[in-house]
């Protein structure tokens, strides 16, 4: 099939990527694909392989296999990321460098930047353009990181966990960005361990677990699969459960994880169970994901 | 170029702001020529010394800067981000380059002014430029070596070697007591030393004599052989594992 009849040209795209750091596997397999205007969710737990993955896109690391493409072309080669700006896991600068020398210093390697005072004042860093970059608290730095992802009016944003160690405040006026920013037509890549991320801001959410893609689609479809509650309660056994529920249980504690506790609760009572110490929690993500992959006892 | 300029920008601002790393590198040559060497009115001793503090300040300023300043630098968060740059590997060494050769200039000239006010050195006109054409074409050879130290060495062992290469390679060299004071081991070992052979390339040039094409090629094939062992160390450190 020709690029034209799939339509428009993918903004970024994996295939069949896979990476081995000595004896693991940080990727088996990965197919990703980002179409302009979309704002993809990159969703796992820690170790997953999301960095991974983000880093073979931006062409900082080969691929052991598969093919990486930005906007059609080869990510390792510089020129092909001049419409990418990216924010790493990571962030740091040069410490002895003030705000506005670190941003002018990334502005220069493209051709048509946003002009400096513009960008300090969308990302709240206006007040600090004259203090050194190693000064800054955690915060700030990171704000300061994605403001340089947005100096050279990139068409793709690759954020690696772009809102960790904000507070509550800072990230939703990021959310707010990330949504205009795609309004006017940009793409996003961002990965996460947030679910509620993701909600807020994704038009499609990729699942990645153990180096694999194990789920892929729209907000709601990844939400039903992935926000699991925990039943916790105690009783001398327990009848059938219903379809898409997980048992563990010890000396009569049982634990329950399910996609609808109230739809499970309702059945428990109905069958005349009689459970004790009833609580729900949300479980965490780490904890849908080993539900998922089949890692916890059915 | 727009480009590598910025990057030797923000190198040369990094360590003007942070002279506590800097200000040995430049001040040390110059001091140890005042102290070890002091006055003399032999002009060919004098002249000689000169040479000799000269390249010691621009060896140190090759170490240090690129080899300790790689080391340090290449793990970093800011050193990751910026390869998401449009940025080509060429274009941020150049700017290390342009800061260096700055930093290696200073330190050469402290030592080739201070010479000329305590001592009778004489350099004939017509050698000014063969002399610094050897400084030249040393400095390339240590920095590169510098450079195999950076991509080689962690951060802590960097430090400790490029010290040692630093201090090692001059008095071995010849630097510091002129190569005909060594002990008889060291003049055994200091002929295939690239401090030595950038000696005697340097040495006859502000001396008014030709340099043997032996010494040229010597210092050659010490280039080539760093060259190989600093882009093997790129590719190294490229494909390392981190997360």
């Amino acid at each position: 099939m020709t690029d034209a009849a799939r339509g428009p040209q993918a903004v970024a795209e994996l295939r069949g990527i896979h990476k081995r750091y000595g004896q693991v596997d940080a990727l088996q397999g990965v197919d990703l694909e980002l179409r302009p205007g979309e704002l993809v969710a990159l969703l796992g737990p820690n170790g997953a392989g999301k960095t991974t993955a983000v880093s073979i896109l931006l062409g900082q690391r080969r691929p052991d296999a598969g093919t990486a493409r930005l906007f059609g072309r080869d990510p390792t080669l510089p020129a092909t990321r001049r419409p990418v700006g990216a924010t790493l896991q990571e962030s740091g600068f040069p410490d002895n460098l003030t705000v506005a020398e670190v941003v002018d210093l990334v502005r220069i390697h493209y051709p048509d930047p946003a002009p400096t005072r513009e960008l300090l004042d969308r990302f709240g860093l206006a007040e600090l353009a004259g203090r050194r970059a190693g000064g800054l608290s955690g915060g700030q730095t990171r704000r300061l990181a994605v403001a340089l992802a947005f100096a050279g009016r990139p068409r793709l944003a690759v954020l690696d966990e772009p809102t960790t160690g904000l507070d509550v405040e800072a990230r939703r006026g990021l959310w707010e960005l990330l949504r205009a920013f795609v309004a006017e037509g940009g793409s996003v890549l961002l990965t996460t361990h947030y679910l509620e991320e993701a909600q807020a801001l994704a038009s499609r959410v990729v699942v990645l677990a153990g180096g694999q893609v194990i789920a892929q689609g729209s907000v709601d479809e990844i939400t039903a699969r992935v926000g699991l509650s925990r039943v916790h309660l105690r009783a001398p056994s327990l009848p059938d459960l219903p379809a898409g529920t997980h048992a563990e249980s010890s000396n009569g504690s049982y634990t329950l994880y399910t996609a609808d506790p109230d739809g499970l609760i309702r059945a428990l009572a109905l069958k005349g169970v009689a459970f004790t110490g009833l609580r729900v929690e949300r479980a965490s993500l780490e904890e849908a994901f080993l539900q998922l992959t089949g890692g916890g006892t059915s | 170029m727009r480009i590598a300029l910025a990057h030797g920008k923000e190198q040369t601002l990094q360590h003007l702001r942070a002279p506590g790393y800097l200000l040995p590198t430049l001040a040390m040559p110059g001091l140890f020529y005042f102290l070890f060497e002091g006055q003399d009115q032999d002009v060919g001793l004098v002249t000689f010394l000169m040479a000799s503090y000269a390249m010691w300040a621009i060896l140190g300023v090759a170490f240090f800067q690129f080899g300790v300043g790689i080391a340090e630098q290449r793990a970093t968060a800011w050193e990751r981000f910026l390869r998401t740059l449009p940025l080509s590997a060429g274009q941020r060494l150049a700017g290390r380059v342009l800061s260096a050769a700055l930093f290696a200039a200073a330190a050469a000239t402290v030592v080739v002014v201070e010479a000329h006010l305590i001592n009778p050195v004489h350099v004939a006109a017509d050698r000014w430029l063969p002399w610094l054409g050897a400084l030249g074409a040393g400095g390339v050879v240590v920095a590169l070596g510098g450079i195999a130290i950076g991509y080689w060495a962690s951060p802590r062992a960097a430090i400790a070697l490029a010290t040692l290469a630093w201090l090692l390679l001059a008095y071995l060299g010849g630097l510091w007591a002129t190569p005909g004071e060594l002990p008889s081991w060291a003049t055994e070992v200091s002929r295939y030393l690239p401090t030595r052979l950038w000696g005697e390339v340097s040495w006859a040039a502000v001396q008014g004599q030709t340099a043997s094409l032996g010494d040229w090629l010597g210092l050659a094939g010490w280039a080539v052989g760093f060259a190989v062992l600093a882009g093997w160390g790129y590719r190294r450190d490229e494909g390392a594992s981190y997360r």
